[in-house]
């Protein structure tokens, strides 16, 4: 049985890296907004729009991908099953991404608070995605950082399994399986539906898409997990 | 009774070999048990399998009883040393803390006193240890772990022998106080002779020998000197490994000399030696060598 206390153990041994899980996260995210905001302050004062806000996504998936990567092996000579080991992790994730996702309200709200920083930067804030209240920036954040983390747990399971081929495989079927839906969409003429079922999707609405991907990445990588030897 | 591990019909088959062929193997109460066999032999197949980070092609593993795979209860009561252990990016220091949260016997103390033994940096990063300080630190796990099975795979990677000497009298001594179910796989046979209770031989994914250690040294027997003096000794016996120089000859003998035979070696003036757990081991991965008996004296 895993057990409360297993997931909190396999979590506190992910975050012996506090380096990796706690600090560059946020020291690649405060370096990617001083340079926006060095930029901002150069630019004349209209609204300033930044993707720089990706980086801290892009870091999480990273993370998830080390946490199977590398830490597995050591992780199971430690005496817990893989289901132990999978829970625990994406329990961290999950904890993280809601520490985050406050953060990542807090900066938001001083963002809006000051103006854009003085400079009318918007780094926090993207329009439609991140610019509704503060619950849901938080809500949108958080299933967002999920999603990346438990995306890449199971990337770095893929490449544990199956090795680079497997890997290879496993983004082919992703690129394959985004083609056939365009293919499939293309060929029932129902663009135009997309387009309403996007545009008529509250921020909300869409933050209830990435949830339900979440899940079913989440389960995929159980899946895979299940039969990983080290 | 349940024993502390079963193996049965264990086979793991992978894409261009069989790793394991049907093996079995039981294991009870408190011991060491040596499994030796060549490189490639299936020996750390068969560890990784029972500490259920392999998962076996048919047969099955059970520790106290239970299948040790998704096993939380079992895995718990089990550590697992490897030669090749993969460690995330973090100090020596942090993988003890770490492994003193996961089992449930660790002894703090006893991982100080072996840190202090082998020398370790507590502070230095994992990947700027050594070969040998690598597995040194997989040694104070296993060991400070006290699990009730500890499974040993070729620990000693690059160790030196004042190392290798050290684990093997801090193994003999924690086993002394604290008796736990040890599987030992090694090839430095005759280093860790005296430390085996028993000897399970495992070659080309078969278990061909599995008798207590004290009952295989007695099992062959050196014999050398004048080539027809040795005839004499070894007339009826099945022998191998028949060695010729000039007239001075030297055979391996099954089975043990009696006291009338070692009478007679003295008096045929040829030297008789037991062989080392080592040299049966060779002999035990070489049965083709085994010869036809055709040069005995009626």
């Amino acid at each position: 049985m895993t057990t409360w206390r297993i997931m909190i153990t396999i979590a506190r041994y992910h975050l012996l890296q506090r380096l990796l899980y706690l600090v560059l996260p946020w020291a690649i995210l405060a370096f990617s907004f001083a340079v926006n905001l060095v930029i901002s302050a150069e630019l004349p004062p209209n609204t300033n729009r930044s993707g720089g806000l990706a980086t801290i996504y892009v870091y999480v998936f990273a993370g998830g991908l080390l946490a199977t990567v590398r830490s597995l092996p050591f992780g199971l000579a430690l005496g817990v099953s893989r289901r132990s080991y999978y829970l625990g992790t994406a329990g961290l994730g999950v904890v993280l991404a809601a520490v985050y996702g406050l953060a990542l309200t807090a900066a938001q709200a001083l963002e809006r608070a000051t103006g854009g920083w003085g400079v009318t930067l918007h780094f926090f804030e993207l329009s439609y995605l991140l610019d509704g209240p503060w619950y849901l920036t938080w809500l949108t954040s958080f299933v967002g950082l999920v999603l990346l983390f438990v995306h890449g747990m199971w990337f770095g399971l893929v490449y544990r399994r199956w090795n680079l081929t497997g890997l290879v495989a496993f983004i082919a079927g992703h690129i394959s399986t985004l083609l056939a839906a365009a293919l499939v969409v293309t060929w029932t003429h129902t663009w135009a539906g997309i387009g309403d079922f996007f545009t008529a999707l509250s921020a909300a609405g869409l933050t209830g898409v990435l949830a339900a991907l979440a899940a079913a990445l989440l389960a995929g990588g159980f899946t895979t997990i299940r039969r990983v030897t080290v | 009774m349940t024993a502390t591990i079963t193996v049965s019909g264990l086979t793991r088959r992978y894409r261009h070999h069989l790793a394991l062929d049907d093996v079995g193997l039981t294991v009870d109460g408190p011991s060491i048990t040596g499994l030796v066999g060549r490189n490639g032999a299936g020996k750390t197949t068969l560890l990784r399998i029972v500490a259920a980070q392999e998962l076996p092609t048919a047969g099955r593993v059970l520790v106290f009883g239970a299948s040790p795979i998704e096993n939380d209860a079992v895995l718990r009561r089990m550590v697992f040393v490897r030669e090749d252990q993969t460690f995330p990016d973090i100090k020596v220091r942090d993988a003890l803390k770490a492994a003193s949260w996961f089992h449930p016997h660790w002894c703090g103390e006893l991982a100080e006193t072996l840190i202090g033994e082998f020398d370790l940096p507590t502070d230095r990063a994992i990947k700027r240890l050594s070969r040998g300080m690598r597995s040194a630190l997989s040694i104070v796990i296993g060991l400070a772990a006290r699990a009730e099975v500890t499974l040993f795979d070729e620990p000693y990677a690059g160790l030196d022998a004042v190392a290798r000497r050290l684990f093997y009298d801090r193994l003999l001594a924690e086993y002394a106080e604290h008796p736990r179910t040890v599987l030992l796989s090694t090839h430095l046979i005759d280093e860790v002779a005296g430390l085996l209770e028993r000897v399970v031989m495992i070659d080309r994914g078969r278990v061909v020998l599995d008798a207590a250690a004290d009952d295989i040294r007695g099992e062959w027997t050196t014999v050398s000197g004048p080539s027809a003096a040795v005839e004499q000794l070894v007339a009826g016996r099945p022998t191998r490994g028949r060695r010729r120089i000039a007239s001075q000859e030297s055979v391996i003998v099954a089975g043990a000399l009696d006291d009338i035979d070692h009478l007679r070696a003295r008096e045929l003036h040829l030297r008789v030696e037991p062989l080392s757990l080592q040299q049966v081991v060779v002999q035990a991965s070489n049965p083709a060598a085994e010869e036809p008996n055709d040069r005995t004296h009626a």
